[in-house]
């Protein structure tokens, strides 16, 4: 305790320092933090609303804030600095700090506000709606955070706890400024397997596989509602304004006592709503009247707003409509938003439908599109290079192609089967060695020569099967086991940098020369595969276009290594396409209705 | 007999719906005829006159194993970039029409009120598609397709709802209310289209919809992946397709279609007994 005091005194001679753009961590928080007190001078306050003990690897108990925001708030670092240096840092003892930290409290510490964002169907913006809502808050100087109860989606991210949870929360939390994301913001993820059962990851660790059945009967009753709770007053705690998002629509009357997606999550925080409606497919106000109408009267009330999203053309053509339907259900339309012509990743397999080529660039890049194909926006950051991205599920579709991604998939041996008997297999075969070839995660599972689950983990029932022979490597399926991590390291042919995560089951023993070398304490690891002569790439990362220089690399062995474009960073790229987002909604809403539907002042 | 399904909204499945009830009827020997007011497509058919219209109707024309002719499809419009749209009237192009310059929606109406009589001369049945939603309150007065011919010809109908996107039971009662008060009596009956999964756990749903608009439920379509001849550029399906040529193919579909409707308890009965009101 005592090198804390000695920090914290250097802290209080230094003074406020506000953001502190010269640390190497800055913003471990979130932008806009006030850094002064790195270390805190209540360590540790023991307030449960902030924090709480941890067993530490030596199997005592210590005071775990990592995710406390209270120190970094500009209002509080003020009104503590001042407190400390009236009372002189020497007088300052342990009941002087909580003297201190009690009045600090006192006057700043709020629970957050909560708002709820409702769709009348799924693809509604729900999703991108949060997002716009997030920066529009976080521009305006609030600590905004997302959450979405129960996320069924193929595309998850990997938190800096090791965490998995849906990439679009993640992309949220990055539209909110922050940088601490983790599970609370999406405490339930579904992720679909086939035949109606999907694995379900609570708080971010896999907790097992339910059918349809055993979901709403078995976890969402007990289980499901805790976890809803229990993350919904965690942000709640730290954040000044969470924004909710909600699940498909909220007018499923048939399950509804067993939707906690919805309603009942608005319920347990207490949350107002506002709901969205896609104007693109017609029947908007349908929509939008039978949603509220079909939710039972006792819930109905907290619906506040309604937007109206995506309309293509002239908005002013939807006013009468809108004023009409405002005056039918007594609650306001809050805009009526254009279509935003903004690139992000986006999440459902819904917006997945049909093949589609992305991007109109030189370099064709064939991407095989499984039945469960997952995190599909690996192939996002292709989009900044000279590339066009060709979705294909048929054989015929590789013809030309100027490079082939085997992406990931939530059933590697039955989608390498789906493969095998389509004729993708033997395609993908007859190109290899004229063109690169990449393996993501399952793809690069499917790479090896051999697959093997013998309790069935993976595939439902115990096989072994050929993989495409690719690579010398083996895949086996032990025990239900997920590894899931971020990482970063170099690419070990150009000594250029890689980031990504990992999120698979099953162990491969890899027999190749490797691809990257990654940082992992204590050291580094090697990962991935590569016969670079035969242009043969695998890696279990996700997210490895991310970086420039992977892009490069793997598209330099494009035949004639064509030149590619310019390009940014892409993480800039989608900062830059979230704040266009967020300027289309603030310009189409009516701003100050919905922050007083928020009800969150400064 | 006479009936007009209408949808939810764009793509929910009122073209393929109103094909399998064309191809329904056909087989039993009902001389039937498929009928779009107006169309709002860029996929056009060629019909032997020389007349062009939508491309739904001349595959449900197919489907009711007759030849397409321009009554079944009266006014097509084409958007041709820029607020511009070509008015094609009785298979002819007879102007253009802009934002500053609209159609003249009484005499568009009048043409496909005409259009629909010839063709209830000639058939026993007349089976009707509306087009996007009723419910499009901002655009109530400019509607001939779905409101505009319940008004003028009275016509029995029944509503399409899509599942795939979830809200159906929203949809469907929102777009019930929304239609005027003096044509929500002709709206009979409902189905629920591209559903998965074990259907019995919409039963709650379906009774309540049931109860509170008076409509019937028809039956709950399974999600088909078979392909059928796209209208507007919104939809995007592909699905299966196999046979000799492309229109046995789209009847086999059709065949298979309704083959797993019968399976799945659609109330085929019913909906005769509303076109035959």
């Amino acid at each position: 305790m005592d090198c804390i005091r000695k920090k914290v005194e250097e802290e209080v001679k230094r003074g406020t320092v506000g953001p502190d753009q010269s640390c190497p961590y800055h913003p471990s928080h979130f932008i806009g933090q006030d850094c002064t007190f790195c270390f805190c001078p209540f360590y540790p306050c023991e307030d449960e609303k902030l924090g709480k003990f941890i067993g530490s690897k030596r199997g005592k108990q210590v005071w775990d804030c990592s995710d406390c925001l209270f120190i970094h708030r500009k209002e509080v670092v003020g009104f503590v600095m001042e407190e400390i240096r009236r009372s002189g840092f020497g007088e300052c003892g342990d009941e002087r700090m909580a003297e201190i930290f009690f009045d600090a409290k006192e006057r700043f510490w709020r629970r957050g506000r909560p708002v709820m964002v409702l769709g009348a169907t799924s693809d509604a913006g729900k999703s991108v709606t949060v997002a716009a809502m997030c920066r529009i808050f976080h521009r305006r100087g609030f600590i905004t955070a997302p959450f979405k109860s129960q996320n069924m989606s193929l595309n998850s991210k990997v938190t800096r706890t090791g965490s998995e949870i849906a990439m679009i929360q993640a992309l949220q939390a990055q539209a909110a400024g922050l940088k601490n994301t983790d599970y609370h913001m999406n405490p339930i993820l579904m992720k679909p397997k086939g035949d109606m059962v999907s694995q379900v990851v609570v708080e971010g660790k896999p907790l097992g596989d339910y059918d349809v059945r055993s979901y709403y009967s078995d976890f969402v009753p007990g289980p499901g509602r805790d976890a809803v709770r229990r993350n919904i007053d965690f942000l709640l705690d730290r954040y000044d304004i969470v924004v909710m998002e909600g699940a498909g629509s909220p007018a499923e009357i048939n399950i509804y006592d067993s939707d906690i997606a919805n309603m009942q999550a608005a319920e347990i925080a207490d949350a107002d709503c506002v709901l969205v409606v896609n104007a693109e497919w017609g029947g908007a106000f349908a929509y939008a009247l039978g949603t509220v109408e079909l939710i039972p009267e006792k819930d109905r009330g907290r619906i506040k707003g309604i937007i109206i999203n995506n309309v293509r053309g002239d908005v002013e053509k939807m006013r009468p409509g809108a004023e009409e339907l405002e005056k039918m259900l007594g609650i306001p339309v809050l805009g009526i938003v254009p279509h935003a012509d903004v690139k992000l990743p986006s999440e459902d397999s819904e917006s997945f439908r049909g093949s589609r080529t992305v991007g109109a660039g030189s370099v064709r890049v064939a991407v095989v599109k499984f039945p469960r194909i997952s995190n599909f926006t690996d192939m996002d950051p292709l989009f900044l290079e000279d590339t066009a991205v060709v979705f294909a599920d048929r054989p015929e579709e590789f013809e030309g192609a100027d490079a082939i991604v085997l992406p990931g998939t939530k059933n590697t041996i039955s989608d390498l089967e789906w493969m095998k008997e389509n004729g993708i297999a033997a395609k993908i075969s007859s190109m290899k060695g004229k063109i690169p070839i990449i393996g993501l995660c399952g793809g690069y599972q499917m790479m090896g020569s051999k697959l093997s689950d013998p309790n069935g983990i993976e595939g439902g029932s115990p096989s072994e099967i050929d993989g495409l022979g690719f690579f010398e490597n083996v895949t086996r399926w032990e025990v239900y086991d997920k590894c899931v991590r971020q990482a970063r390291g170099e690419i070990i042919a150009t000594g250029g940098d890689v980031t990504g995560y990992e999120i698979h089951m099953g162990e491969t023993d890899v027999r190749e020369k490797p691809l990257f070398s990654l940082e992992r304490f204590p050291g580094t690891v090697e990962e991935g595969s590569l016969r670079e002569e035969e242009m043969l790439f695998g890696t279990y990362l996700h997210g490895v276009f991310d970086t420039q220089d992977f892009r490069r690399y793997f598209l330099s062995f494009v035949k004639g290594g064509r030149p590619v474009a310019e390009s940014v960073d892409y993480q800039e790229y989608v900062d830059i396409n979230l704040d266009k987002l967020a300027d289309v909604f603030e310009e189409a809403l009516d701003m100050d209705r919905m922050m007083e539907i928020v009800g969150a002042v400064r | 007999m006479k009936v007009l399904f209408l949808g939810t909204a764009s793509g929910a499945g009122k073209t393929t719906v109103t094909a399998m009830y064309c191809r329904y009827l056909a087989r039993r020997g009902v001389r039937v005829a498929p009928f779009k007011a107006s169309n709002l497509s860029l996929n056009s058919y060629a019909t032997s006159e020389g007349g062009e219209i939508g491309i739904g109707q001349a595959f449900q024309a197919l489907a009711a194993g007759i030849v397409p002719v321009t009554d079944m499809n009266p006014i097509l419009l084409k958007p041709g970039g820029g607020g511009r749209m070509q008015v094609v009237l009785n298979g002819k192009p007879c102007s253009d029409v802009t934002e500053g310059r609209p159609m003249d929606i009484a005499k568009a109406t009048s043409e496909a009120c005409k259009a629909y009589d010839r063709l209830r001369e000639r058939f026993d049945a007349v089976v009707c598609e509306g087009s996007g939603s009723p419910a499009e309150i901002n655009l109530r007065d400019r509607d001939i397709a779905n409101i505009g011919m319940m008004r003028e010809r009275n016509i029995p109908a029944v509503l399409v709802g899509d599942i795939e996107r979830g809200g159906v039971f929203a949809a469907l009662y929102g777009t019930w209310k929304l239609v005027p008060e003096e044509q929500r009596g002709l709206l009979k009956g409902f189905m629920i289209n591209r559903f998965r999964g074990d259907p019995t756990i919409l039963g709650s749903g379906i009774a309540r919809i049931e109860e509170i608009t008076g409509m019937k439920c028809l039956g709950v379509l399974p999600y088909a992946d078979l392909r059928f001849p796209e209208e507007d550029s919104l939809s995007d399906s592909r699905g299966k397709m196999s046979g000799k040529d492309v229109s046995s193919a789209f009847l086999d579909n059709l065949d298979s279609l309704i083959g797993e409707a019968e399976r799945s308890g659609f109330d085929f009965e019913a909906l005769d007994a509303i076109a035959e009101e």
